[in-house]
């Protein structure tokens, strides 16, 4: 049984309630029916929405007569704490999400490695790297996604209308972000919408201002731990993290408030210009353009502080999470094969029309996507991806870097001291030495 | 005028003077309750306002009173979760959690009270002294001692968790209540040839209802509002909590705050059911039995 | 009460044959009931106990195989800032213990006075410790947001001063958090006290009133020393609690911050177990909170023991 239900579906469910607890208790002791039958827990957040998980798990079956899908759903933020004693004993479920990454990588013993037929569906998508060691496909890989992930500002054209600025070409640089943001405070509006409670923020965030500083090889440096937070290129980084605040780009108690959904909140009212967020499975394009219009809601890249910096042209992208095989699974076959229809046109189908989400698979039917003018400029954005920083951070290391930004944006921190506790952070990340 | 008349006099106006100031008193006292009464309330009317709105409406119109009501959220909310499944699971395990350590309370309590047993107030120490084992510091090794037992992802693990965990209190309150019962009593019982089952069942557990009432509340409170016991052990299984549920709608990444206080409301329902009809037992007499 | 001692002369002397006759039914009785609540102590909360001071000598690294490292947590952990910050935290919130005792016998008392409507109020005040500590935290952060009704209140009867951002300061997000779990936890107190006041006869407080004895003597010295049991029972209450309760409403509100101005130990072992994946460090942090509690909760074990054990044995 899933732990989604329509609420047409819900009456009959009640009516059936009394008999299925009796049918129940009896099935323990009958023997089982349909012998050929295989059900596999699938241990997920519901990336995309109930909806849309209902639908794909209906699809799955209908493919496969002689699979059942169980769905383990468990919110977002308490995940850890549900699957890391499954992989502590090393039981519970066939198949389970993660993000990929470190977050995999850290995992991998409690994965098997996809065999080659697996791994050969991903060749339809734009990327799953996310899913290997080291984000390189030649190497062993653990998962496979179905959607990208990554952050992009979210602007309100009416808002730039009113603070007098040209709301379709909004601000590329730093400097250009400087000057709208003085010209929406004159109106008496905030002008990015922020909140810093919990690493979410920081971990979304940070990728965007470090790709000025950085390349691809320093990326990959700081998954080995082999970048200290004391080089000049990270101090950089973290002194931009904290001109946020002391220019006052953004709401005073951004400390203090979440950005999802208490920042998107302030956005989604009209009170601010601007707003920093994911792209797809949430808070985003969707739920501001219902809040404020669609034709009000623009995307754009985070603006460049170096904008000669080879990657200040791209987009921090990541596969919104990837789904693999436990190692301890009895049900490979059938948890392989919900595997690679993960990473299927049918299931981009469904997250593109359902989920409201973005579709790795390179098949998807155009005609499926949402009109959206801000989803088209999501669409123009990620078209030169590269590697998320965030996902590449240890526990540690993002919870230093969130609770930093917060003391240092409330100048009770110095960017050297938060570089530091970054440090200690790193040293003490288990995944990482 | 006379001396007495002066008196009489005198009195008579501090008496008014006391009665006025007594009759402001007394208002000030009423306003200061009112106060706390609608600091008691008004958080809970806030959601339920903010749960009629719609996500535009709130979005708009964050404090005030919603422009055009809707319940939206609440078909939402069942939509998203399996409401009377949860709710189906929640009875269960706070139930047996309930019963579970309010019968092995009793059976200690009468064992360490009545019969005299050798040791027994080292146990009741030790019982007790499990008081200063919070969840959250073991829930790592609880989680894995549960499967190890097989327990994981059951109405059975949930079960006993929730009753190790509220036993301490229960034990601490049946000893105290059961201590204060004369043995007499149990004696006249015994010389009626009442066996020790009888007499724990049919003479004490009558004349404890206060105590029983107490513990009964306390557990039932947080055992149906607990959220990290059935979150680990139950993992995302269907046998999960509503209070699980409701986490799961705030846990996703698309967070409304209209939707999550629709999905408030319902899990408080039920909780707020039981306070309306068991009022007069709560409100009465339930505390008392910590207090005699 | 003192019945033990009444039948003692009578018992011994028949003792030795009524003890060897009633032996093995007794011992297997005491067995059969005592075994259910034993077991549950020992599996659920002992033998987690034990495993996490075992897990708090490992070395573990995410999930691989981890290692025996004698005390190394425990060093690292005395290392951490973080660690000293949410026990100084962890005694901040205890500070405001006698808040937690006093104010809801304050109101008990003025609602013993039988205020008009005083029914309805005590079912008022009851209510909000109904409601699970994570919708109560999920419920304020909307009532504290600086834009939200409490300020609004604030600036609404011209006290805009005080409409400060109340989560976003070191102090002020402690004790915006330790309000809100008095503001949850309070009413059960003024039951409690309403229920030990109702055995405080009505004569002594008349005479009391006659005397002329004003609100607060009548709560110092005619209240107080009535209920002590009560009070000491509500403490007892109180304490076991307040770190419990301020867990949930520290993941709704404020997740230890902004820094770690909200830390507190037991969310410190929840993030440092499942957020930095350091089970063994984690489990490190949780016996120092085991051990502080323990001491914190030593005086409260003592009174419940005294309180419930025999005369003698």
């Amino acid at each position: 049984m899933t732990t989604v239900l329509n609420f047409a579906t819900m009456r009959r469910q009640l009516q059936a309630g009394c008999a299925a607890v009796v049918l129940g208790v009896a099935a323990l002791g009958a023997p089982v029916f349909a012998q050929d039958v295989t059900t596999i827990k699938v241990l997920n957040w519901q990336p995309g929405g109930p909806e849309y998980w209902a639908a794909l798990v209906a699809a799955f079956e209908a493919e496969n007569p002689d699979i059942k899908v169980a769905l383990e759903t468990v919110p977002f933020d308490r995940y850890p704490e549900v699957q890391g004693p499954y992989i502590t004993t090393k039981s519970g479920p066939d198949v389970m999400e993660n993000n990929g990454g470190l977050e995999l990588f850290d995992r991998r013993s409690a994965y098997l490695a996809l065999p080659p037929e697996v791994m050969a569906a991903g060749d339809d998508l734009i990327t799953h790297s996310g899913g290997c060691l080291n984000f390189d496909p030649t190497q062993a890989c653990y998962g496979l996604p179905f959607g990208y992930q990554g952050n992009v500002m979210y602007y309100n054209k009416a808002v730039l209308t009113e603070a007098g600025l040209d709301a379709a070409n909004p601000p590329t640089t730093w400097d250009e972000m400087d000057a709208a943001c003085k010209a929406v405070q004159a109106i008496g509006k905030t002008c990015l919408a922020h909140g810093m409670t919990g690493v979410f923020p920081a971990y979304w965030n940070f990728p965007e201002i470090a790709r000025n500083y950085l390349t691809e090889d320093d990326m990959r440096a700081i998954l080995a731990g082999d970048m200290p937070w004391t080089d000049p290129k990270m101090i950089s980084i973290l002194e931009a993290m904290a001109s946020i605040g002391e220019r006052g780009w953004i709401n005073s108690n951004s400390p203090s408030i979440s950005m999802l959904p208490d920042g998107a909140d302030i956005f989604s009212s009209g009170n601010a210009a601007f707003a920093s967020t994911i792209i797809a499975d949430a808070v985003n394009w969707q739920a501001f353009g219902t809040a404020l219009g669609d034709e009000n809601v623009g995307a754009m890249r985070w603006p460049m502080l170096v904008p000669d910096a080879p990657l200040a042209k791209s987009f921090s992208g990541v596969e919104s999470s990837v789904f693999g095989v436990s190692s301890w699974t009895d049900k490979q076959e059938a948890s392989l094969k919900f595997v690679k229809f993960i990473a299927g046109v049918e299931n981009g189908n469904l997250l593109t029309s359902l989920g409201g989400g973005i579709a790795l698979n390179k098949n998807v039917d155009p005609n499926l996507i949402p009109k959206s003018q801000a989803l088209a400029q999501i669409r123009e954005i990620i078209k030169t991806p590269t590697l998320h920083v965030g996902v590449l951070l240890s526990g540690q290391e993002a919870d230093a870097l969130g609770r930093g930004w917060q003391e240092v944006t409330l100048g009770r921190l110095s960017v050297a001291d938060w570089a530091a506790r970054l440090q200690i952070a790193l040293e003490e990340s288990p995944g990482k030495n | 005028m006379s001396v007495t008349a002066q008196m009489i006099d005198h009195t008579s106006r501090s008496r008014a003077r006391s009665i006025v100031k007594r009759g402001l008193a007394k208002w000030l006292v009423t306003f200061a309750l009112v106060v706390v009464a609608v600091a008691a309330l008004y958080p809970l009317l806030f959601t339920i306002i903010n749960s009629m709105k719609s996500r535009v409406g709130y979005a708009q119109n964050p404090l005030g009173l919603p422009l055009d009501i809707t319940f939206e959220n609440y078909f939402d909310t069942f939509n998203r979760m399996n409401v009377p499944r949860l709710l189906f699971n929640s009875i269960i395990t706070t139930t047996g959690g309930l019963l579970l350590s309010t019968v092995a309370a009793l059976f200690i309590a009468y064992a360490v009270t009545k019969l005299r047993m050798r040791g027994g107030n080292l146990l009741f120490l030790f019982i007790i002294s499990m008081l200063v084992i919070p969840s959250q510091v073991v829930i790592y090794p609880l989680y894995e001692t549960i499967l190890g037992l097989g327990f994981g992802g059951t109405y059975q693990g949930l079960i006993l968790a929730y009753a190790a965990f509220g036993l301490p209190m229960s034990t601490y309150l049946l000893v105290a209540y059961f201590r204060a019962i004369p043995d007499e009593l149990i004696e006249a019982a015994r010389l009626d040839g009442a066996g020790d089952m009888r007499i724990l069942f049919q003479v004490l557990l009558p004349i404890s209802t206060p105590a029983i009432a107490a513990l009964s509340i306390l557990n039932f409170v947080w055992m149906w509002n607990d959220l990290l016991l059935p979150l680990v052990i139950m993992g995302g299984s269907d046998k999960t909590t509503l209070m699980v549920g409701v986490a799961l709608l705030s846990g996703q990444y698309d967070v409304s705050i209209p939707l999550i206080s629709a999905g408030l409301i319902i899990a408080l329902l039920p909780v707020m059911l039981v306070y309306f009809l068991f009022q007069r037992q709560i409100l009465n007499g339930a505390i008392a039995g910590a207090v005699r | 009460m003192s019945s033990p001692d009444i039948v003692t002369p009578r018992a011994a002397s028949i003792a030795p044959k009524k003890r060897r006759g009633l032996l093995r039914p007794n011992t297997l009785l005491i067995i059969a009931l005592v075994l259910p609540g034993l077991l549950l102590a020992v599996l659920f909360k002992l033998v987690p106990l034990i495993r996490a001071f075992w897990l708090s000598l490992l070395q573990t690294r995410g999930f691989e195989e981890p290692t025996f490292a004698w005390f190394a947590n425990y060093q690292s952990m005395l290392r951490d800032p973080v660690f000293a910050q949410s026990f100084k935290n962890a005694a901040m919130v205890f500070v405001t213990l006698p808040v937690w005792i006093f104010l809801p016998l304050v109101i008990a008392l003025l609602l013993f006075q039988r205020t008009p409507g005083w029914k309805l109020f005590r079912a008022v005040y009851f209510l909000p410790y109904m409601i699970a500590p994570v919708v109560v935290g999920i419920m304020f952060r909307q009532i504290l947001s600086p834009e939200g009704p409490l300020n609004a209140f604030l600036i609404g009867i011209g006290l805009g001063p005080l409409a400060i951002e109340w989560l976003n300061g070191p102090t002020s997000a402690l004790f915006s958090l330790t309000a809100v779990a008095l503001w949850a936890f309070f009413g059960l107190g003024v039951l409690t006290y309403l229920s030990g006041l109702a055995t405080v006869p009505q004569d002594v407080v008349e005479a009391a009133r006659l005397d002329g004895a004003g609100f607060w003597r009548l709560l110092v010295s005619i209240a107080m020393p009535l209920i002590k049991p009560v009070i000491g029972y509500w403490t007892v209450l109180c304490m076991s609690s307040m770190l419990i309760w301020m867990f949930p409403l520290i993941y709704a509100l404020t997740r230890g911050g902004p820094g770690s101005a909200t830390m507190l130990p037991e969310y410190l072992v929840f993030i440092t177990t499942f957020e930095f994946l350091n089970r063994g460090k984690g489990a490190a942090i949780g016996m120092a909170l085991f051990v502080f509690a323990a001491l914190v909760s030593a005086f409260v074990v003592r009174r419940m023991y005294l309180e419930g054990k025999g005369r003698s044995s």
